[in-house]
């Protein structure tokens, strides 16, 4: 059989050459997904810089920016230092659970997927001065009894870092959990067996061991804190608490006219500290195989505490997410907002008259389908870019490019995205302003580097032998693609599209600043709802956004297993 | 005409320092033949059989088959791996897992061209070969090791192709089945007569199954020949070494004297016409162990004494230091007198063995080449 002779020469003249057309290929890809990325920030910067850059001298020398600096510092450290501290201990708690509460692990995920304005909502449906309903509680205390309100103001600093950080606890989490489940049981046994303390192994061997999951997770957590627009806008209105989110949005929103220069400006010190921190904790778990320990049982400690476990992560979910859901739930069953709760008066009013208005209904309608369209246009982007970064080893400038502009995203605030977008987006050659477009341009250059770190660990947990199996039985690259590589990584992709498109739906900021009056999404009609005063409508509009999320997070477990939340 | 030719082969991988994983490579491999590379971790192996299916580019140097030129680097040509008609089974299977067995066999046919009726006659017939006719419509998942291990070695030779490549692929099998599967394969191969280039890194593997073996080092070739070649006439101390003669004996001749590691050489003294000194290589299975030098007359001797000696059932693994060495004697259990068994740490005994067994080797700087050496008339005696 091995004598069978191939034609001499008939193919031959496929050549390395053909190095020159798959460049050629790799570069259509990216320079449109660079346009996507670096246009926006592009514009950002001439825009700041016009006018001899007057904006930045008008804008950092008003009287109340010192203020919002330290406002804006103070909630992203704030709010990094309860996560960290809140999250690691959740993650450790979390490996302290037995055997059939595993599936318990989850469950701190859950804000992260949670709309997170629902869950501001929620917290001041609770925490208002006057009608909160854990602030009419606590009046009820012997020492609180004389209050006419409070004693918890939710639209002061304190508070807002404290929600915030509540959620970027999910994060670190999330994070950290993932790097204890990494550590090899052995090597923990050794150091005990070395003689080592359940302290000593700690600091000496888990500690170290996790670090890169801790920068990795401090890191995210910094980024989200710094660039939070969701709970200062909502919030910090009432008692004039400001950060730079807010004033970029109120220089767009708060104008007239409106003043992009301002907002670039004030943009500027986001930009540069986001951008620092991705490409920062990039170069330094640059080489992170060091930290890999194959193999093995996952981390199981010695000693179980599971009980203490089970009540830190109940009262975690409790705080995160069963309370503010509660408040929101009364509060959309109730005619009106009062500290009284009267279940006997709760009704589906408020869900009939959201229905029965036009705005609302086009709203859920958008939000959904553009978010669908967007994760159908991110799912094959994905796949593309994590094939070019995983295996065209030969395209080295291509691939550096492509890896900072997949990366670059991480980096970059919502809030600044959204002005990016709108100076983009504003003016030829893609005038999209006022159409669904762009919504759907910002949500793919948003999901960008979400789409492409899942197809990567997707790929990468598939590994070379299965594709060089295909190829060398004579497969091209295509019928590799679409037999082998894209059946194989059906689940793990399924699971994590669903999860896109939660995240999707519930996207408020960047959605917030590109909105017209005739594209609307979930989160902005919320938000106008929430200035109008309608808190029960308002509690409506969140409530289905909840249920939207919920029916998607139920596909993505369905589909990808609870290893969905891995790629986040 | 050769039917594979490869020459000056080099690839480097990037890296600090960077590695140079294989070392201007020339070789020819006939059609039907079984060559086999055999090496240390790291040698080069995979990497070799990688450039071979074009899973791997090389820096520099050129492959082909018949009159088809694969690789080329001067003329920029490099056949991707599905362009090269080629069969490969890995180490880790690689069974697609959501295909069933028959699909996977199929695989290449379909991708091929091959369609329809003939290529299900062909999967059946594969299928066959590998006693696997019954696993056809399970999942890889459903298989045992052994069972993967065959369906793979279907898919890699229902295409025909012109060359079969095999990275490793009895060592994620236990012992007994290792055996099973190395017997099966050569018979295979007797029947179809396959071109195929085997990677491991196990002698008795290469052995058995190798036309040619090629013995590699940092990512050259040490020593082609047949198994016989390489078994009885080692052409360096690294092959040597690598095949089993692991007892290293470094020998002097001075004033009319051989000394090994300053101890004396008795019995039939060995010397060599240009070197004096050499190095003797020896396995453990040749080595004979006596309470005196009476015991063992015929033999070259030397004192020793008794380190250890450990029981493995059918033979007795002794260690004795003789000057500053330690050496390694197999001895069969089962024909070892009680003065063997009873042998503790400390005592002394005499060494012996058949010149006839060792090889002897120049020095370091000579590069280690098989040398002759012949025993003189006997001593004393
Ligand atoms: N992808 C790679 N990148 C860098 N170095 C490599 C790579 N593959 C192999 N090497 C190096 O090349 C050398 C030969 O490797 P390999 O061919 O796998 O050896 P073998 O199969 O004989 O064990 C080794 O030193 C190995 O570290
Ligand atoms: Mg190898």
């Amino acid at each position: 059989m091995a004598t069978l002779t191939v034609s001499a020469g008939s193919r031959t003249r496929v050549a390395l050459r053909r190095l020159g057309r798959q460049r050629l290929l790799a570069l259509l890809f990216v320079i449109p997904l660079a346009f996507l990325v670096l246009m926006p920030i592009y514009r950002l910067q001439t825009e700041a810089l016009s006018n001899g850059a007057q904006a930045y001298s008008t804008e950092f020398g008003r009287e109340r920016m010192p203020g919002t600096i330290l406002a804006t510092i103070g909630l992203a450290v704030g709010s990094l230092a309860i996560a960290m501290a809140a999250g690691t201990l959740l993650a450790w708690s979390a490996t302290l659970l037995p055997a059939r509460l595993r599936w318990m692990r989850v469950l701190p995920i859950l804000p992260i997927v949670l709309p997170f304005v629902a869950g501001v909502l929620g917290w001041t449906f609770l925490l208002s001065p006057r009608p909160g309903y854990l602030n009419a509680l606590l009046r009820r205390l012997p020492w609180w009894d004389h209050l006419v309100a409070g004693p918890i103001d939710v639209y002061t600093l304190p508070w807002i870092v404290i929600i915030t950080g509540l959620t970027l606890t999910a994060f670190v989490y999330l994070f950290l959990s993932a790097g204890f489940q990494n550590i090899n049981s052995e090597l923990i046994e050794a150091a005990h067996v070395s003689g080592s303390g359940a302290l000593g192994v700690f600091f000496r061997v888990i500690l170290p061991m996790i670090r890169p999951s801790l920068l990795y997770g401090g890191a995210v957590a910094l980024l989200i804190g710094l660039g939070q627009f969701t709970a200062p806008l909502l919030l910090g209105r009432q008692s004039d608490v400001n950060v730079l989110t807010t004033e970029i949005y109120y220089a767009l929103y708060n104008r007239t006219p409106q003043d992009p220069a301002a907002a670039a400006a004030i943009a500027s010190p986001l930009l540069i500290v986001g951008v620092a921190v991705v490409l920062g904790q990039k170069y330094l778990l640059g080489n992170t195989s060091r930290f890999v320990t194959h193999g093995g049982r996952g981390f199981r400690p010695i000693q179980r505490k599971s009980k203490f476990a089970v009540g830190l992560i109940l009262t975690y979910l409790l705080l995160s997410t069963v309370l503010p859901l509660v408040a929101l739930a009364v509060v959309s069953l109730s005619p009106f907002w009062s500290r009284r709760i009267a279940p006997g008066a709760f009704s589906l009013d408020n869900f009939r008259e959201l229905f029965a208005t036009p705005v609302l209904v086009d709203a859920v309608w958008t939000s959904i389908w553009i978010s669908f369209l967007a994760v159908a246009i991110c799912l094959p982007i994905g796949f593309i870019a994590s094939s070019l970064l995983l295996r065209a080893k030969q395209l080295k400038v291509t691939r550096a490019v492509l890896d900072l502009i997949i990366t670059l995203p991480l980096g970059v605030p919502a809030v600044v995205f959204g002005v990016g977008f709108l100076l983009t987006y504003t003016r030829d050659p893609f005038f999209l302003y006022g159409t669904k477009w762009v919504l759907l341009v910002a949500y793919v250059t948003i999901m960008l580097p979400f789409t492409t770190r899942m197809h990567m660990s997707g790929m990468t947990a598939l590994g070379d032998a299965y594709v060089e199996a295909s190829r060398v039985a004579g497969a091209g690259v295509v019928t590799t693609n679409l037999r082998i590589v894209l059946p194989l990584l059906r689940s793990s992709v399924g699971g994590a599209a669903a999860l896109m498109f939660v995240l999707l739906t519930h996207e408020f900021t960047a959605s917030l600043l590109i909105r017209s009056a005739q594209t609307q999404v979930m989160g902005t009609v919320l938000y106008d709802t929430y200035a109008n005063g309608n808190y029960p409508l308002v509690a409506a509009v969140a409530m289905i956004m909840t249920a939207v999320t919920f029916a998607g997070v139920v596909v993505a477990l369905s589909i990808g297993g609870s290893k969905v939340f891995e790629d986040l | 005409m050769s039917h594979i030719l490869v020459k000056g082969l080099h690839k480097q991988f990037a890296g600090k320092p960077p590695t140079t994983a294989i070392d201007d490579l020339d070789f020819a491999i006939e059609a039907g033949e079984f060559i086999v590379l055999l090496g240390p971790s790291g040698c080069g192996k995979t990497t070799t059989l990688r450039c071979l299916a074009g899973l791997e580019t090389a820096g520099s140097g050129a492959i082909s088959l018949g009159g088809t030129t694969w690789f080329d680097s001067s003329r920029r040509i490099a056949l991707p791996p599905e362009k090269r008609n080629i069969g490969m089974v890995f180490q880790s299977y690689a069974l697609w897992p959501h295909l069933t067995v028959r699909k996977n066999i199929g695989y290449p046919l379909q991708a091929r061209g091959t369609k329809g009726p003939e290529a299900a006659k062909r999967v059946e017939e594969a299928a066959a070969l590998v006693d696997c006719a019954t696993l056809l419509d399970r999942y890889p998942a459903q298989l045992s090791g052994g069972q993967q291990q065959r369906v793979s070695l279907a898919r890699s030779l229902v295409s025909r192709p012109d060359l079969i490549l095999f990275d490793e692929p009895l060592s994620n099998l236990d012992a007994k089945l290792r055996d099973d599967v190395r017997a099966h394969l050569h018979e295979l191969h007797a029947r179809l007569k396959f071109t195929a280039v085997f990677v491991t890194h196990d002698q008795s593997e290469a052995l058995a199954l190798a036309d040619r073996v090629a013995v590699m080092r940092a990512g050259r070739f040490e020593q082609i020949g047949t198994p016989f070649d390489v078994f009885e006439r080692p052409a360096t101390e690294y092959v040597a070494d690598f095949i089993g003669l692991s007892n290293r004996l470094p020998a002097a001749r001075i004033d009319g004297v051989t000394r090994v590691s300053g101890v004396e050489v008795e019995g039939l003294v060995l010397a060599s016409a240009q070197h004096d000194e050499f190095v003797l290589r020896i396995r453990p299975e040749d080595l004979r162990l006596a309470p005196d030098r009476g015991s063992l007359s015929g033999l070259t001797t030397v004192a020793g004494t008794v380190i250890d000696s450990v029981f493995g059932g059918r033979h007795l693994d002794v260690y004795v230091a003789v000057g500053g060495l330690r050496l390694h004697a197999r001895i069969e259990a089962r024909t070892t007198d009680d003065w063997a068994r009873a042998l503790r740490g400390g005592e002394p005994v005499v060494v012996g063995f058949c010149p006839d067994f060792a090889r002897a080797y120049g020095l370091e700087n000579e590069g280690s080449r098989l040398i002759t050496v012949q025993p003189l008339v006997a001593t004393k005696d």
